[in-house]
């Protein structure tokens, strides 16, 4: 226990290597211009725009067609400021700063020019505030308080109307209200530069023009969603939650996306103990400002399909609603009638601390049938060096490669945002992709290998042609995908990998190997030492299988045996209570506090956003219950006692926010050299090939209406010309 | 007469610019490429041997051979072996300014693109896009002088040390396209362009791009998208094109007559050029005489000839006399209009305009005499802008559309008195503050409307209350 | 006799009587705490009794006796509408002697005050549930 202390204590004096890789770039920094922004004197690079330089002595600029993560457009105006001895005022987002510069944001002439493009703006714009759905984070409605004129001198003495502009449908996701549009072209060159998805343009020109898909068409992106969020005004606005929720009467909550393993961070507004809606969260490490549309929209799969309340399968077979008392005295009896014959299987979603309760109940019990319902190749180093089963690199700097090699995985689908990672460095930093498997879409050209495993052998033997490429580079990835790992297979495919990555001349700290897990639970399970894979399960024949919301049917009723009692501890009504014998209601991801970690190994914790509903409780408490009942009785009583048990276990679960660092790549490769399995010739195969394959993943996803539509969207739109 | 002898001194003047350079650059005088300075007081008309586009009306055969007998492509491997420095120098030294209508001096700009490559080829853009209402300077020179563009292309593109030259035409231009086309194949047959361009060593190739229309595809960026296959929306300055231009690559835009008029220069000499018109307004123009004159024309004139006489000797005065002249727009349909005051006496050049609160644009003159609805000509103007406003940047996209609207109540007199300033307000608020000039161009000729007819705006919403007042007796 | 109060004795022995005898009287008193005598107005259809004695003071004159079918269980609300005018002094009319009392064949049949029993207007939600539950396939 000292060791927790002291190492929490000193967390704070280390330097993160994030840090240290600044410190040693600063020297080679070009000199710094001198400007004056209100007078205050900055120093800057050259070549900063005269915004950024003003966000650097904390002056705020307003901007509508600006945004940090885009190209520049420069065509709001909104941003224009006086320079001294310029005649007129200058755009400030898109002028880049000179020497001596004097920056004036605050003179007459300024606000006049403010005051005049927000005059402009609002000649065309509704005054439907009262009945927007952006009404209250609206920047249009912010700015026009701060900057704009105080009257209004637009006269319409012939009542020749406002602009009106044809609602446009473009799917079941994001509403359109084009009325509204001020023309940022947020939205647009969001499309083109980061989805990768150049179906939104202008059409028309001057007070005429129109920004839309040119023909009717849905704009279909994994990451759509995106642009509700870019949209200054409410021309772009959330469908589900259309109509449904003020922002000054929702509650907001940090927290951690587990749809995918990639750990994107978000913000769970609630309203009266409902999740209304899900937005992205900045993490510069992990998912920017972006998230996938499954994260942000299948929250509504929350609220449907859920189990409330304990359930126990009675004499005539049906599943009927019992109070807790009952469930966990069954349950208790059935676990020591079966001693230590005891099994679990983790499932997609599930939490560190309920990972942890079971294993120590089963270790408790005599029983090490833990598993996980993902498999991961067990020969040569197996689980036992971390290193061999992250995305060692981390998704951030995904950006910087200069060669990817994608084994037998779609990062479109199972990890949209490292796909953006990787459309990003191809886009400014020239990035060159090769992949392994299926052809699939990921947005951006890429040189397709071919899916058979003989590819990597000539990649290992260097005859291939881009072995030569794949050698030179200084930063080269190669990304796995966990479902090729699945395969009989697999140990060989990662062993042939391990030798691949091995023969690279990265840069010094630079990892090549990377595996992309597909589900949020998988990386937290292998750290605290359950098995991938349900062989075990299979072969032991537990007289007692704890499902923790195992619902990707990875065992099924016919694999046990007929007297086995399958237990169900989750949220969702799915395929693992359809088969249990008993249910015990858990929480989601938005109604507990719970540990996840991402592929690239980083803790992250979710936070209560809404209480579990009906009788549902988190999952490690009930865990922590029934080992009471059990007779062999957890020592944790509240979350800080759990979390320092997950600190002995493994204690970069506990440290949020940080990815723990992993670096045995040449011991996994000594071990690599035992594989005895071999490379067999069945291609490659990737289960997400398209876009309608996304949408519906997991219990939660499965669950949601939202993306039943979506699904439904996609099938239509391919039925479509367009 | 007198005109002759000037020009006939200057001309035998042309052995001195090498000479004295050298002098001046010891003696620290003025630096190379300074204009000679202008002795004359009187400017106009031009003597017929002193005119560059000799083909202007047609009268000849605007092919290659024409224009070769004409003087089009002669010794233009001279003028090419004498490399980019001295082409430069020399239109340095003329004088010439950018003839589309901001009058950037030529030299200069060339001078810019002059510079070690960094590996990316460079390239000229002749901007045939004249689509200003008034002018049409530029299509009688592709019409009937192509050829003089051509070699303007190679000799201007060897300046810049530019790989080829893309002509930018309006599509409209149909006839004017088909010569254009004729004349540089023939160019390409007869060894003038292509590789190894008149035998100079010096590859250079022309392309032609029709236009779809659209008046905003005139200004630089925005005709640089339209090349590159994009919808003709300005791009933000910087980077200016010298630096990223087409395809990304450094460009210079640059008018049809600016390019057209460059290979005489370089024959007959800068200083020759620069003997017309005055100190840095040097050269000879194209004016185009439009509107209420007897016989409207195009017309190669002196720049600094006075307006009044312009008017009086090639378009046969105004109808009715020029008593009965109400304004003038003097430099094409976005330039402040003047009213005949200011006309009587003001020269026709940049700086003479400037000093008249106007610009001389594309001299293209607009001449409307007192039967002209002054408020309703003006409010066609404004209609043209909104209509051919890009929609990309909000104050010419909101604010044309609302001028448009205010100036179509002023035009029966709807409005109140107050509104004027309002109107004078808003149009101040839309001049500068957009991505380029077609704003500006939107407000200028509103804010000259108010300048000089703000009494005849009162007049009329005084009858238009009078009136309303009666029907609601 | 009535010096005695003897008068008063026999008007309680012929309520008494009026009434059924001794037993029916102490029910009577038991069940409404009155027992009063009066003059038998007349039987609504529900089988309310309506009395009027105008020996006693104007208000206290006229009263209603409940159908025995509602025990100990009745209330205002059981008397129909048409007796509620003569019995609050609005008419001196009884309901079948009144010219002007509308008679329609739409009129609804008059119902007492449901509150309160099974059959009581109950408002149901409109909002959607917040949460559906599962439910376990059947093997049926």
């Amino acid at each position: 226990m000292l060791r927790t202390a002291l190492g929490k204590a000193l967390k704070g004096a280390q330097l993160s290597p994030k840090h240290a890789r600044v410190m040693s770039q600063q020297p080679k920094k070009p000199e710094q211009i001198e400007v004056f922004i209100d007078d205050i004197p900055v120093k800057v690079d050259p070549g900063t725009t005269v915004l950024q330089a003003a966000a650097m002595v904390g002056v705020e600029i307003p901007r509508f067609c600006y945004h940090e993560r885009l190209a520049v457009a420069g065509n709001c105006r909104m941003c224009l400021v006086e320079v001294e001895k310029s005649p007129k005022p200058v755009a400030a987002c898109a002028m880049p700063v000179m020497k001596g510069w004097r920056v004036k944001t605050d003179s007459e002439m300024t606000k006049k020019a403010r005051e005049g493009i927000m005059e402009f703006l609002l000649i065309n714009h509704p005054l439907d505030c009262p009945i927007c759905d952006q009404g209250g984070e609206c920047d249009l409605q912010d700015q026009s308080m701060a900057f704009g004129s105080d009257k209004s001198r637009f006269t319409d003495i012939e009542h020749s109307g406002k602009r009106a502009v044809e609602d446009k449908d473009i799917g079941p996701l994001i509403k359109t209200i084009m009325t509204r549009c001020i023309h940022c072209t947020r939205c647009i060159r969001f499309a083109s530069e980061v989805a990768g998805v150049d179906d939104l343009g202008t059409t028309g020109r001057g007070n005429d023009m129109q920004v839309g898909t040119y023909v009717e068409k849905m704009f279909l992106s994994e990451m759509s969603g995106n642009i509700i969020d870019l949209c200054p005004v409410g021309a772009l606005t959330s469908k589900p939650y259309s109509f449904t929720a003020r922002p000054w009467e929702i509650r907001k909550i940090d927290s951690i996306d587990v749809l995918d393993a990639v750990g994107s961070n978000i913000v769970v507004s609630s309203r009266t103990g409902e999740v209304m809606r899900i937005m992205p969260r900045v993490n510069e490490e992990i998912n920017e400002e972006w998230i996938a549309d499954k994260s942000r929209f299948s929250y509504d799969g929350l609220k449907r399909q859920r189990l409330v309340t304990p359930m126990l399968r009675d004499n005539t077979g049906e599943l009927r609603p019992v109070d807790w008392e009952a469930a966990l005295l069954t349950v208790a009896k059935q676990i020591k009638n079966a001693g230590a014959n005891v099994g679990a299987i983790a499932g997609g979603l599930a939490d560190a601390e309920v990972l942890v309760a079971v294993k120590d109940l089963l270790n408790r019990l005599g029983s090490e049938a833990l598993c996980t319902e993902h498999t991961f190749p067990m020969d040569g180093s197996g689980t036992d060096l971390r290193s061999s089963y992250l995305l060692n690199n981390g998704i951030a700097h995904a950006e910087e490669a200069d060669f990817v090699l994608l084994v037998g995985t779609n990062p479109r689908f199972e990890a949209p945002l490292l796909n953006s990672r990787l459309r990003k460095g191809y886009v400014h930093n020239e990035l060159e992709v090769a992949l392994i498997g299926p052809k699939v879409d990921l947005r951006y050209q890429y040189k397709h290998l071919g899916d058979g495993t003989d590819v990597l052998q000539q990649l290992i033997g260097g005859g291939h042609e881009v072995s030569k490429k794949l050698k030179s580079a200084k930063k080269p990835l190669i990304i796995v995908g966990s479902e090729v790992l699945e395969r009989p297979d697999g140990a060989a495919i990662l062993a042939v990998i391990q030798k691949l990555s091995a023969s690279t001349k990265a840069q010094e700290g630079w990892k090549v190997l990377n595996v992309l897990h597909k589900v949020a639970s998988q990386v937290a399970a292998l750290d605290i030492g359950y098995n991938p894979g349900v062989d075990k399960i299979r072969e032991n024949n537990p007289k007692v299988l704890l499902l923790l919301g195992a619902d990707e049917g990875a065992i099924e009723k016919a694999d046990l045996c007929d007297n086995t009692f399958v237990v169900y501890l989750g949220h969702h009504g799915d395929h693992g209570a359809t088969i249990a014998d008993a249910i015990l209601p858990g929480a989601a991801y938005t109604e507990k506090q719970a540990t996840y970690v991402n592929t690239e190994g980083r803790a992250q914790q979710t936070l209560v956003a809404v209480t579990p509903p009906g009788r549902a409780r988190e999952d490690w408490k009930v865990i922590r219950a029934l080992s009471e009942i059990v007779g062999a009785k957890l020592p944790y009583d509240n979350l800080n006692e759990i979390r320092d048990r997950l600190d002995e276990v493994a204690p970069h679960l506990t440290k949020y926010g940080e990815a723990e660092n992993a670096n045995f790549f040449k011991q996994a490769q000594d071990l690599a050299k035992n594989v005895k399995t071999q490379l067999d010739c069945t291609p490659l195969d990737v289960k997400l090939k398209d876009l309608s394959d996304y949408f519906m993943t997991d219990s939660i996803s499965r669950a949601s209406p939202t993306m039943a539509k979506c699904v439904q969207a996609v099938l239509k739109q391919k039925q479509s010309k367009f | 007469m007198a005109n002759r002898i000037f020009s006939k001194i200057t001309l035998s003047k042309n052995g001195y610019p090498t000479i004295s350079l050298t002098l001046r650059s010891l003696s620290a005088g003025p630096p190379p490429g300074t204009p000679p300075p202008q002795t004359k007081i009187k400017f106009g008309p031009l003597a017929d041997e002193d005119r560059i586009f000799t083909n202007l009306y047609g009268k000849h055969d605007w092919r290659l051979k024409g224009a070769i007998k004409r003087g089009d492509w002669y010794k233009t491997k001279e003028i090419l072996l004498k490399g980019a420095d001295w082409i430069i120098n020399e239109v340095k030294t003329s004088g010439l300014r950018g003839r589309g209508g901001a009058g950037f001096p030529s030299g200069m700009k060339w001078s810019f693109m002059n510079k070690p490559s960094d590996g990316r080829p460079k390239y000229l853009v002749v901007n045939a896009d004249e689509g200003e209402p008034g002018t049409c300077k530029d299509r009688e020179i592709m019409r009937h002088d192509p050829h003089k563009l051509v070699e303007g292309c190679l000799i201007a593109g060897k300046a810049m040390g530019a790989k080829a030259a893309y002509i930018y035409i309006r599509g409209e231009f149909y006839n004017e396209a088909s010569n254009m086309q004729v004349a540089i194949a023939e160019a390409y047959q007869a060894g003038l362009l292509g590789k190894n361009a008149c035998n100079s060593g010096f590859d250079f190739d022309v392309f032609m791009h029709r236009g779809a229309g659209a008046y905003i595809c005139g200004e630089e960026t925005a005709l640089i998208e339209s090349i590159e296959g994009k919808q003709g929306k300005p791009r933000l300055k910087p980077p200016f094109p010298a630096d990223v231009g087409v395809f990304g690559c450094p460009t210079t835009v640059t008018n049809v007559e600016t390019v057209a008029v460059a290979p005489t220069i370089l024959r007959r000499g800068g200083a020759w050029f620069a003997s017309f018109g005055r100190t840095r307004n040097s050269g000879t123009k194209l004016f185009n005489i439009s509107g209420h004159v007897n016989r409207p024309c195009t017309v190669e004139e002196e720049m600094s000839i006075p307006l009044k006489e312009l008017i009086e000797i090639h378009a046969g005065g105004i109808v009715g006399g020029w008593d009965n002249l109400l304004a003038i727009i003097p430099g094409g349909s976005s330039t402040p209009l003047i009213p005949k005051k200011v006309c009587e006496d003001v020269l026709m050049d940049f700086d003479g305009l400037v000093a008249a609160q106007t610009s001389l644009g594309t001299a293209a003159v607009i001449v409307m005499n007192k039967q002209t609805d002054i408020v309703k000509a003006i409010a066609r103007l404004l209609m043209f802008y909104k209509h051919e406003s890009c929609g990309q940047c909000t104050p010419c996209r909101e604010g044309v559309h609302w001028m448009n609207k205010i100036i179509y109540r002023f035009v029966d007199g709807n409005a109140k008195i107050e509104e004027i300033d309002m109107l004078w307000e808003i149009s101040k608020q839309v001049e500068g503050h957009s991505i380029c000039a077609l704003a500006d161009g939107a407000a200028w000729p509103i804010q000259g409307l108010i300048r000089h007819f703000r009494p005849e705006l009162e007049c009329r919403m005084r009858k238009f209350a009078e009136v309303q007042q009666r029907a609601s007796c | 006799m009535s010096y005695f109060g003897l008068d008063r004795i026999f008007k309680l022995m012929k309520t008494i009587k009026d009434y059924g005898g001794l037993r029916a009287s102490l029910y009577k008193l038991y069940r409404i705490d009155n027992l009063r005598p009066g003059r038998l107005v007349a039987t609504d259809k529900f089988g309310n009794k309506y009395y009027e004695n105008n020996a006693y003071f104007y208000g206290r004159n006229r009263w209603v006796e409940y159908a025995p079918k509602y025990g100990l269980d009745y209330d205002a609300s059981q008397v129909p509408a048409e007796w509620y005018g003569w019995l609050h002094y609005k008419t001196d009319y009884l309901p079948s002697e009144d010219p002007g009392r509308p008679k329609y064949k739409w009129m609804a049949e008059y119902t007492e005050n449901l509150t309160g029993t099974k059959l009581q207007y109950m408002p149901y939600t409109t909002t959607n549930p917040k949460i559906q539950a599962w439910v376990p396939p059947s093997k049926k």
